[in-house]
């Protein structure tokens, strides 16, 4: 620093009176803070305008009092006050938030950090503290977290009840007409003509329909996502349905290890949604898809090489989807982005994190009917590796081609 | 390959069927289009795992029908049989076409698979490739 030279015996003390004058008046205008002193006793020593706003009391009335009048009954009675200050002492500072108590006896919840002030000879001269209203925040992430808690139960209540209905079909109406189909041409080969001929063409009509029913639960409920994770699913989806569609298709996965149950279903339906899309939408004569672990989650990106032309928000079922591809994903705590470039293709993106979880791990997934209880899959399927590998139970490999 | 295919004159010995579903229209069904067949025979009938792992036992048929999704887990009787009555061939029959479900199929050691909606004659066709009647596919 190149101040004058002390002869002018004035300057500096000057100047750092203006500064600490400016620097008190900080602190004092600061709206959004409580800042505040204590002694090394806990009475309150000095107040701001942010204390004030905050905490309801003038500057006269709370001067000199202890701050445990800011603590609910039951912190006074714990001692909460001065633990806080002993710690404070101890390791310099102390971090909390927690209920406080405002003039008028209502509660807020608080940001607190109080700071140990020692002299340079090492003696306690008292404790700054500052104090945030956290009150507002805390509610809005509340409701944020109810507003993914009530998503995500939403999520499983939808899938359960499609994976009920597909398990309905499966075991009951597709056997059902499996049976007929199979009697009717038992019948047309025993029936004199015409009625062989309407009867191998009741037959094809019985036939067809089981394969729309069949096409409808695969959709309803990804076979084997329970069972047999993730990519697995994904494979299926790519090879039994958007190939009837015409449309070429290449995977590549590198996942570290298999997303919880919540998480596969999510990025499913965000995938299903987002190819269904491409189908309708592109144009597109092929579509790749990738799955990779990043951030302790999980990216994937859908790109088509189609027209390029963004969804016409104002088709419902567009709009609509991406509405939902969104909200899943967001909801899930990740994002989403729809890229589209004319001539180019559109690309859907999105990541969802996924940490091992502690709640949403306890929910059963309810598992099929007949195989759930059976002694294979206690056995066998529990020990299969993630599919990311490619053989054993699983026929996809690392990448897989369309023709 | 078997014996009794040599002699001009011997007809070829019949094949023993066993139908393992629990779905009882199919069941009746399914006995009925093998019965109807001059060369096959239906020997036992089993609508879960445990009775159709016991059948398989007493009567060792050439072949077995088998449901992939059966009370008491399809790949499990498919592992139960073959240990029973190695000589049984084993034709897993099935609603799911998905890749999963063939996976575990074939993992139990199943060769022969179809999805159900199959006509009568290509579920004929896969029993009797299966029981060495016909060239493998």
């Amino acid at each position: 620093m190149t101040a004058p030279q002390d002869s002018s015996g004035t300057g500096r003390p000057a100047r750092r009176q203006a500064s600490e004058t400016a620097f008190t008046l900080l602190v004092q205008g600061v709206l959004d803070y409580g800042i505040f002193m204590l002694d090394p006793g806990g009475h309150i020593s000095s107040w701001n305008a942010g204390a004030e706003r905050i905490k309801g009391y003038r500057a006269d009335e709370i001067i000199g009092r202890h701050f445990s009048t800011f603590y609910p009954p039951e912190d006074v009675a714990a001692q909460k006050p001065q633990r806080e200050l002993e710690t404070a002492v101890a390791e310099g500072r102390l971090e909390d938030e927690g209920w406080r108590i405002r003039k008028d006896g209502s509660r807020f919840w608080a940001n607190v950090v109080i700071t140990a002030l020692f002299d340079e000879d090492g003696v306690l001269r008292g404790f700054g503290k500052v104090t945030r209203d956290m009150t507002e925040r805390r509610a809005a992430e509340q409701a944020l977290t109810e507003h993914r808690r009530l998503f995500e139960h939403l999520v499983r209540g939808q899938e359960q009840e499609r994976q009920r209905i597909a398990w309905d079909v499966h075991d009951d109406t597709i056997q059902s007409m499996v049976a007929v189909g199979m009697r009717l041409q038992l019948l047309a080969g025993r029936m004199p003509e015409p009625y062989a001929a309407e009867l191998a063409q009741l037959d094809h009509t019985v036939r067809d329909a089981v394969t729309r029913l069949r096409n409808l639960t695969f959709r309803l409920h990804p076979p084997g996502i329970d069972r047999h994770g993730l990519v697995e699913a994904l494979t299926s989806h790519l090879s039994d349905v958007v190939e009837s569609w015409g449309l070429t298709h290449s995977f590549e996965h590198r996942i570290d290890r298999e997303p919880s149950p919540e998480r596969a279903v999510t990025i499913f339906r965000i995938v299903q949604e987002a190819l269904l899309n491409v189908h309708k939408h592109a144009n597109a004569s092929r579509v790749a898809l990738s799955l990779e672990s990043v951030d302790n989650g999980l990216l994937t990106r859908v790109k088509d090489d189609g027209n390029g032309r963004p969804l016409d928000p104002t088709a419902y079922h567009g709009h609509f989807g991406v509405m939902e591809m969104r909200e899943r994903a967001e909801s899930a705590g990740g994002w989403w982005s729809l890229r589209s470039e004319p001539g180019a293709g559109t690309t859907v993106e999105f990541w969802v994190p996924d940490l091992p979880s502690t709640s949403e791990d306890d929910v059963p997934t309810p598992g099929p009917a007949g195989d759930g209880a059976s002694p294979d899959a206690a056995a066998g399927d529990g020990t299969s590796p993630p599919a990311a590998t490619g053989d054993g139970a699983s026929p996809s490999p690392a990448e897989e081609e369309g023709p | 390959m078997t014996a009794e295919a040599s002699g001009p004159k011997a007809p070829p010995r019949q094949l023993d069927v066993m139908i393992c579903d629990d779905n009882i229209m199919l069941l009746e069904v399914l006995r009925e289009v093998v019965e109807s067949e001059p060369d096959m025979t239906v020997v036992a009938t089993a609508q879960n795992a445990e009775e159709a792992i016991r059948l398989a036992g007493r009567h060792t048929p050439d072949l077995a029908v088998l449901d992939v999704r059966f009370p008491g887990g399809g790949p499990y009787a498919a592992r139960e049989i073959a240990r029973r009555s190695p000589r049984t061939g084993i034709l897993a029959f099935s609603a799911h076409g998905d890749s999963g479900a063939v996976g575990e199929m074939r993992h139990a050691g199943v060769t022969e698979y179809l999805v159900k909606g199959a006509t009568n004659r290509e579920f004929l066709t896969a029993l009797r490739r299966l029981g060495g009647r016909l060239p493998k596919s």
